[in-house]
């Protein structure tokens, strides 16, 4: 049905004398008569999410200030039926990009926290052995049936199981957004596992049978980019890459998000966080730090930056012992003045 | 009765090509071939495409407008990219693929927002690096399609008898003739799996370990009515550990280099956490290479690259580029490091001391292995290795196989510990 021979060996000629995208311009509205995919909320739970636009105006309304590329991503992503994967630095509003989802689908954030070590009972679920011992200690005390197995069987019920996140967005009554945050920090084997979770979202427990979902999650995994993902786990996401605003994006944030706060203030600050991220440092400061730093400073009741009082609330920007060293002094009297 | 038939990955792959071509409507068939033909231009450039994902990318398609080139491009982007580091190159082969094809369909320049994907880029530092370094290794790569090894000839030759191999383990590898090479390679393949082995075993039910099982205790407690009267155990945990080898391959380093790298490419292939880095004049990350090719024709392009490189190297800068990029995210308290060079240091030694107390404080273990070392007349009397020295946990020959048997040793104890 494809020319192969045309896959394999593609030059510009081949493509220019080929082609056979025949739309003049100006023809738009041929197309718009195109049957086209628009994604609806539809009852019974899947979540599906209406157009690019919608979402934009939609995350703007819940204050997070992102690009189209990022609604474009989640639009996709929920068109698709495609996890999403975030990277970028720390502190630039991955985890919130799975938040606001939440709230704009009207669904439960379930969020599993990944660190190194992680596996599948941490993950999935396990027995409340505590539970059990207590239950069968009265049994015994109460001489009613001896019979071990059907003791068993009770014990190895939904009520002594202890969901953990994975299980719990399976079985959620209502397709929750599924936030698996810093994947990155998790090993090979736990993304392996993870995989095949994600493929069918279904799960087996040895005493209870298979648990399939009755609603796809949507998921959202983030990663601060401290280890290469694992390519199969990659494939099976669309990819976003999220980067440090621009001047003028952060102070959009800045402003929206720290209620209160002078139009010179927030200038000021933001003007600093873009000269502090092209500087070297052993951490850089993303956006959280950026509000955490502007919420401080219109507490201490400030309109504007001055030396002193950025030497004393430097804390919040930076978490590094040897980044607070690098900065002080000269430096920060450079930075104060170049910006106030 | 209608039969359900398992559907092969091919047909599955064919309908759903029919379907979107349907979904597309009669004109764009076209664009269905041009969007495959795409994802083979990004799998010659060495990006990790899919048919399933240029099938996605495809699908993505009809949700979008496709005369708002921003939004098509996203969609093209967000199912065939996976790495910011790809992003770039996507980029470029967008632009030379799809932009001729808009202009030449009479989209003029003027009517569209002439929409550059460059500029959604931030350029961070790490991005830059990670371009650098990765247009490397295409070269690298590049070089070794041409000189495929010849690998073939050496499985029906008999292994060195017993004193035959040991006067060759003990033989300084400077000294090594091609048999030899042949020969090594055997020897190494032979001894990097027994260390894997050791250094990646998780724990396992051990009768006498001391770990409690909780949940097989627990069962063979129903038995006795709730009360645990038999502990299964566990064996203790094995650090998991993380490998870092950076290995100095400039001039004065060649000879050396390459058999220790044929080492750690034998131990590669076992363990999965181990990372390599070679540098001369900058710093490369070689670790995919291990996953695929032969490699020490890929020691020989790059020391042939730096033959006007005499003497020495800036190690401190070298080790720098590492801490600042690729060492931040891989050195932790898990990992051990093993930095091979002879100290010969062309640069400012307190920038070798600054970088390399950087990395003794965030490691678990630093090891420096020295090929000098192998000479008993030998004084660390360069200053390079005298910086480096106070901060190192082991300081060892790497000169002949024997040394390379000492190194696994060495590893197997720190895993133990």
């Amino acid at each position: 049905m494809l020319p192969e021979a045309a896959i394999e060996a593609p030059t510009f000629e081949h493509i220019y004398f080929n082609r056979n995208i025949d739309a003049p311009r100006g023809q738009s509205e041929r197309f718009s008569s195109l049957p086209r995919n628009t994604g609806s909320r539809s009852a019974g739970g899947n979540l599906l999410l209406g157009s690019i636009d919608e979402i934009q105006a939609a995350l703007r309304e819940h204050t997070y200030i992102g690009d189209r590329a990022l609604a474009t991503t989640l639009f996709l992503a929920s068109s698709l039926r495609k996890p999403i994967l975030l990277e970028g630095e720390a502190g630039v509003g991955k985890t919130e990009v799975a938040k606001v989802l939440a709230d704009i689908l009207d669904t439960n954030l379930i969020r599993l926290q990944c660190y190194e070590g992680l596996d599948a009972s941490h993950a999935l679920y396990e027995w409340n052995y505590a539970k059990q011992m207590l239950r069968i200690r009265l049994e015994s005390d109460q001489s009613a049936s001896d019979d071990v197995h059907s003791i068993e069987h009770s014990l190895f019920s939904e009520e002594y199981l202890i969901k953990r996140p994975l299980l719990e967005a399976i079985m959620s009554p209502k397709a929750p957004v599924l936030l698996i945050d810093e994947i990155d920090r998790s090993d090979e084997e736990f993304e392996a596992f993870l995989l095949e979770v994600l493929s069918d979202f279904q799960i087996t427990i040895p005493e209870l049978g298979t648990i399939k979902a009755k609603h796809r999650p949507f998921v959202v995994l983030t990663s601060n980019r401290t280890r290469e993902i694992n390519d199969a786990l990659k494939r099976r996401c669309l990819y976003l890459w999220i980067p440090y605003p621009s001047y003028e994006r952060e102070l959009e944030i800045v402003m929206a998000k720290v209620p209160g706060i002078s139009e010179t203030l927030a200038e000021q600050v933001c003007a600093f966080m873009q000269k502090v991220r092209t500087m070297d440092f052993y951490k850089r400061p993303g956006v959280s730090e950026s509000l955490d730093w502007a919420t401080a400073l219109v507490l201490l009741d400030r309109d504007e930056l001055d030396v002193e009082t950025v030497e004393a609330t430097l804390g919040t920007v930076f978490k590094y012992f040897e980044d607070i060293q690098k900065v002080k002094g000269e430096k920060l009297k450079e930075l104060v003045d170049s910006v106030a | 009765m209608t039969e359900q038939r398992i559907l092969s990955d091919e047909e599955r792959t064919r309908n759903r090509i029919e379907r979107l071509v349907r979904q597309l409507g009669p004109r764009r068939g076209s664009l269905v071939e041009n969007v495959l033909m795409f994802g083979a231009i990004l799998r010659r450039r060495k990006i990790d495409v899919t048919t399933g994902r240029t099938l996605d990318a495809l699908e993505s398609l009809t949700y979008v407008d496709l005369f708002n080139r921003e939004d098509f491009y996203e969609a093209l982007r967000s199912n065939l990219v996976s790495n910011q580091a790809d992003t770039e190159k996507f980029n470029r082969a967008f632009e030379d693929f799809w932009i001729p094809l808009a202009i030449a369909e009479g989209d003029a320049p003027g009517e569209s927002e002439g929409f550059d994907p460059r500029k959604n880029e931030q350029e961070g530092e790490g991005e830059g690096e990670n371009q650098k370094s990765s247009d490397q290794q295409i070269e690298i790569e590049a070089f070794l399609d041409e000189d495929e090894a010849d690998d073939g000839g050496d499985e029906a030759e008999d292994t060195p008898g017993f004193s035959a191999e040991e006067v060759l383990r003990a033989k300084d590898f400077s000294n090594y003739t091609d048999e030899d090479v042949a020969k090594v390679r055997k020897l190494i393949a032979k001894i990097a799996p027994k260390i894997a082995t050791k250094l990646s075993r998780r724990t396992k039910p051990d009768r006498d370990g001391p770990i409690v099982d909780l949940r097989r205790s627990m069962r063979s407690s129903l038995k006795y009515g709730g009360d645990i009267l038999e502990l299964a155990r566990r064996e203790r945990k094995r650090k998991k550990l993380k490998l870092v080898m950076v290995c100095d391959v400039s001039g004065s380093m060649d000879v050396y280099s390459r058999f220790l790298i044929q080492f750690i490419y034998g131990l590669q292939r076992e363990i999965k956490n181990v990372e390599t880095f070679v540098f001369s004049t900058r710093l490369t990350r070689i670790t995919e290479l291990f996953k695929r090719k032969e490699l020490t024709q890929a020691l020989s392009a790059m020391s042939d690259q730096v033959a006007d490189w005499s003497g020495g190297t800036s190690i401190g800068g070298a080790l720098r580029e590492f801490n600042e990029g690729p060492g931040k995210g891989l050195v932790d308290g898990r990992t051990v490091v093993v930095v091979i060079s002879d100290g010969w240091d062309r640069g400012d030694p307190a920038v070798l001391e600054h970088e390399i107390a950087q990395m003794a404080r965030r490691c678990y273990r630093l090891i420096w292995l020295n090929p000098l070392l192998g000479s008993p007349n030998y004084q660390p009397l360069c200053k390079g290795m005298q910086a480096a020295l106070p901060y190192t946990d082991f300081f060892l020959p790497a000169h002949n196989l024997d040394s390379l048997a000492d190194l696994a040793r060495t590893l197997e104890t720190i895993s133990a510990a």
